[in-house]
């Protein structure tokens, strides 16, 4: 009961904090004054990685929206440290809403730190929230809490698609005994609808899984599916080797990596798909920010920053096809402007012209680098992945899939 | 099916022997339970992987295994033996503060012996270079799927045990070993040199460990936690053959080897027991094999409050 008080209170100071800034922003029409959203990131702590990458993609964005202006005007954008923390998050969150008043705010990226935020500060208002890189699959269940990055379920759901196209009705599948884990084979088994012939979890850090093995073969499923990490896995595939099984493998993107490569022998792997969230690595607008970012920065740039990117541009259309700089006006419009019925646009100068020739917002279908968003009403975009495919005993990109 | 995890409960078994052994000799002659032990496993892999790196192959092979492999697991053995003794020396011997403070005092140096593995290889897990093997053919056709490098821990294993148990009952060193463990007052009286004795227990004990750990690398990877991750299991086979009882030790670590691997079987039980039905079988998933493995390390302790080859208290 005292946390719902306190969320209630903070929800009203939120709303005091919006409608200050209606009333500026509506004295402001006939000037030039930028609008000002927020943006909540990890730019210190654990994640400061993706913090970094993300700050790289919204100056990137920044400047494409700067350089042709959101009804006439600049956007700028506050940014406020989470330190990678909930806590930490929060306040920022707390300083963005009621000190700023700021009707959206682009945060965060660890997904408990997102909905802490969500819960604390921007529940009850009218606040628009939009995570950039938080995935865990718990966020779907916050429609107010929306996400540039695809939930860890559109890769089970994704594997389904793959494995019924290989042309197999039985699977048998295994997954790592933690929350992880579990939550991912349960979206498989639901958006599977062959048979399941083995589904059962393994522990983490145990020097044996012969018994797995030996469960899976007996099964007698010729698909095996693997959701579980890199070293757990590693030593999977030595086991089947040894035992000299030749299943058809799948996996989660968690069982992928150099390190897997280096541990297992040649040939031990072939032909097993997998799975990997991905930008549209062959779209022209990817290619395009790819470019700009290596000029800019001398380095690759990584989905997580294009995530970044994508929810800067969607907050800058949002403003341009809401009828007033508000909350409750933004959250209105920010799903269509990413989702079909609209002319599909790769580049917000494009989706800028629509709007400002007096388009409204399911007019346009911004796609962005990150992947087609589709914002739904869950607030999760729809999943872009890159099917990989272990050739020669290394992974090649085979092509991609929507989910 | 059952054959073939009776085979990989072997290999698994072997790797839980060495461990078990050298964790009852140290509790039986310096009468603390080591937490340590488990690391100083890693210790001997890590030893082997960094030897078996520089050596290479050396040519031939043995059972699928390099003669390379030979030197880098007598590396590993000879280097987890000086690590303990070198702890041993430094660290326990000239701490007065009993065996639950000596136990305690063996959980921290696990943790160090863990971090400067960690710090020098990273946490990541590896392998031995060594490629790995198919099956042997003339085994697949009864269901057994091990390979000739399989065959090479168990008997490795196997020679390691039996060269510890003729040590123990035909070599002066061993009886004094055996009256130092029965009771080291009246070996010390009889003019044994019990400090001696005591540094032998600790180069074996822990030079069987340094095997174990080798061979558990190339059963399934190298991590710096991989001989943590063992402890337990190593502890409940020490337990359940009855602590300080070297043959116990050995008949525990069978005991709880086979448990674990043989725990796919309880849910087919009806395929392999006469009189009951083929669809009968205890419905239990493999995520509880080292849950089922404590159990029956409880139940005998119930029946057995010693261990299977304890003495009667």
């Amino acid at each position: 009961m005292k946390l719902t008080g306190g969320v209630g209170a903070a929800g009203l100071t939120g709303l005091a904090g919006c409608s200050a800034t209606n009333d500026s922003g509506s004295g402001d029409s006939g000037s030039s004054g930028p609008y000002e959203i927020g943006m909540v990131d990890a730019v210190t702590g654990s994640l400061s990685a993706f913090g970094q990458r993300n700050q790289r993609g919204k100056d990137l964005a920044l400047a494409a929206v700067n350089e042709v202006g959101v009804s006439g005007q600049d956007l700028n954008i506050i940014v406020e440290d989470s330190g990678s923390e909930s806590s930490g998050g929060v306040s920022a969150a707390q300083k963005l809403v009621n000190q700023d008043g700021v009707p959206f705010m682009i945060g965060t990226v660890g997904s408990g730190v997102s909905l802490s935020i969500y819960e604390s500060v921007v529940q009850g208002t009218d606040v628009v929230q939009l995570s950039q890189n938080s995935t865990g699959l718990g966020l779907t269940d916050f429609p107010g809490l929306l996400r540039m990055s695809p939930t860890g379920r559109t890769q089970s759901t994704a594997l389904a698609n793959i494995i019924a196209d290989d042309g197999y009705d039985t699977v048998a599948l295994t997954y790592v005994n933690n929350n992880y884990g579990s939550s991912l084979a349960d979206a498989f088994v639901n958006a599977w609808d062959g048979d399941i012939a083995y589904n059962n979890p393994h522990d983490q850090d145990q020097s044996s899984y012969s018994g797995v093995i030996s469960e899976m073969n007996s099964s007698e499923a010729d698909a095996w599916l693997f959701i579980t990490y890199q070293a757990e896995f590693a030593t999977m595939v030595n086991e089947i080797f040894s035992s000299g099984y030749e299943p058809q493998l799948y996996g989660a993107d968690s069982v992928s990596g150099d390190n897997v490569i280096e541990n297992t022998p040649d040939g031990s792997m072939e032909g097993m798909k997998i799975a990997v969230p991905s930008a549209p690595v062959e779209q022209e607008n990817y290619q395009n920010f790819v470019s700009t970012f290596e000029s800019e920065y001398d380095e690759s740039p990584t989905v997580w920053s294009a995530y970044a990117y994508d929810c800067v541009i969607t907050a800058a259309l949002s403003i341009q096809a809401a009828e007033e700089f508000s909350g409750a006006a933004l959250g209105e419009v920010v799903r269509d402007v990413t989702r079909p019925e609209g002319e599909e646009v790769t580049s917000y100068q494009a989706a800028h012209d629509i709007l400002a020739d007096g388009g409204g917002p399911s007019d346009v279908d911004y796609q962005g680098v990150s992947g087609p968003i589709d914002l739904n009403e869950n607030g999760d975009p729809v999943g872009f992945l890159q099917i990989q495919e272990v050739q020669d005993h290394s992974y090649e990109q085979i092509g991609f899939i929507e989910s | 099916m059952v054959l073939d995890l009776l085979a990989s409960g072997l290999v698994y078994s072997s790797i839980i022997v060495l461990g078990s052994i050298g964790l009852s000799l140290v509790y039986s002659i310096a009468n603390f339970a080591n937490f340590a032990h488990g690391d100083t496993m890693t210790v001997g892999a890590y030893a082997a992987l960094v030897t078996f790196g520089a050596v290479g192959g050396l040519g031939g092979t043995v059972l699928g295994l390099p003669y390379g492999f030979f030197l880098a697991l007598g590396v590993g053995i000879g280097m987890a033996a000086l690590v303990a003794v070198v702890t041993e020396k430094v660290i326990y011997e000239g701490m007065d503060i009993g065996s639950i403070g000596l136990l305690i005092t063996s959980i921290g140096i696990a943790f160090i012996y863990r971090a400067i593995i960690q710090m020098g290889f990273g946490a990541d897990f590896t392998r031995y270079d060594i490629p790995a093997m198919r099956p042997i053919d003339a085994l697949v056709t009864y269901g057994i799927r091990v390979t000739l490098q399989d065959v090479a821990i168990v008997a490795s294993a196997t020679v390691l045990v039996v060269g510890l148990h003729l040590l123990l009952q035909y070599t002066d060193l061993g009886r004094k070993m055996r009256a130092m463990a029965d009771n080291p007052d009246l070996a010390r009286v009889s003019g044994i040199r019990t400090d001696r004795v005591k540094l032998w227990t600790w180069i074996i004990g822990a030079g069987l460990a340094g095997a174990g750990g080798v061979f558990l690398g190339l059963f399934s990877r190298l991590t710096p936690r991989m001989g943590f991750d063992l402890l337990l299991i190593i502890f409940a086979a020490v337990i359940l053959g009855g602590i300080g009882s070297v043959y116990g030790a050995m008949l525990g670590g069978v005991l709880i080897g086979m448990t674990t691997q043989l725990t796919p079987v309880l849910s087919e039980l009806g395929t392999v027991l006469p009189l009951v039905p083929d669809t009968w079988g205890i419905p239990i998933g493999i995520e509880y094999a080292n849950a089922i493995a404590f159990v029956i390390m409880v139940a005998v302790l119930l029946v057995r409050p010693s261990g299977i080859a304890g003495e009667a208290v």
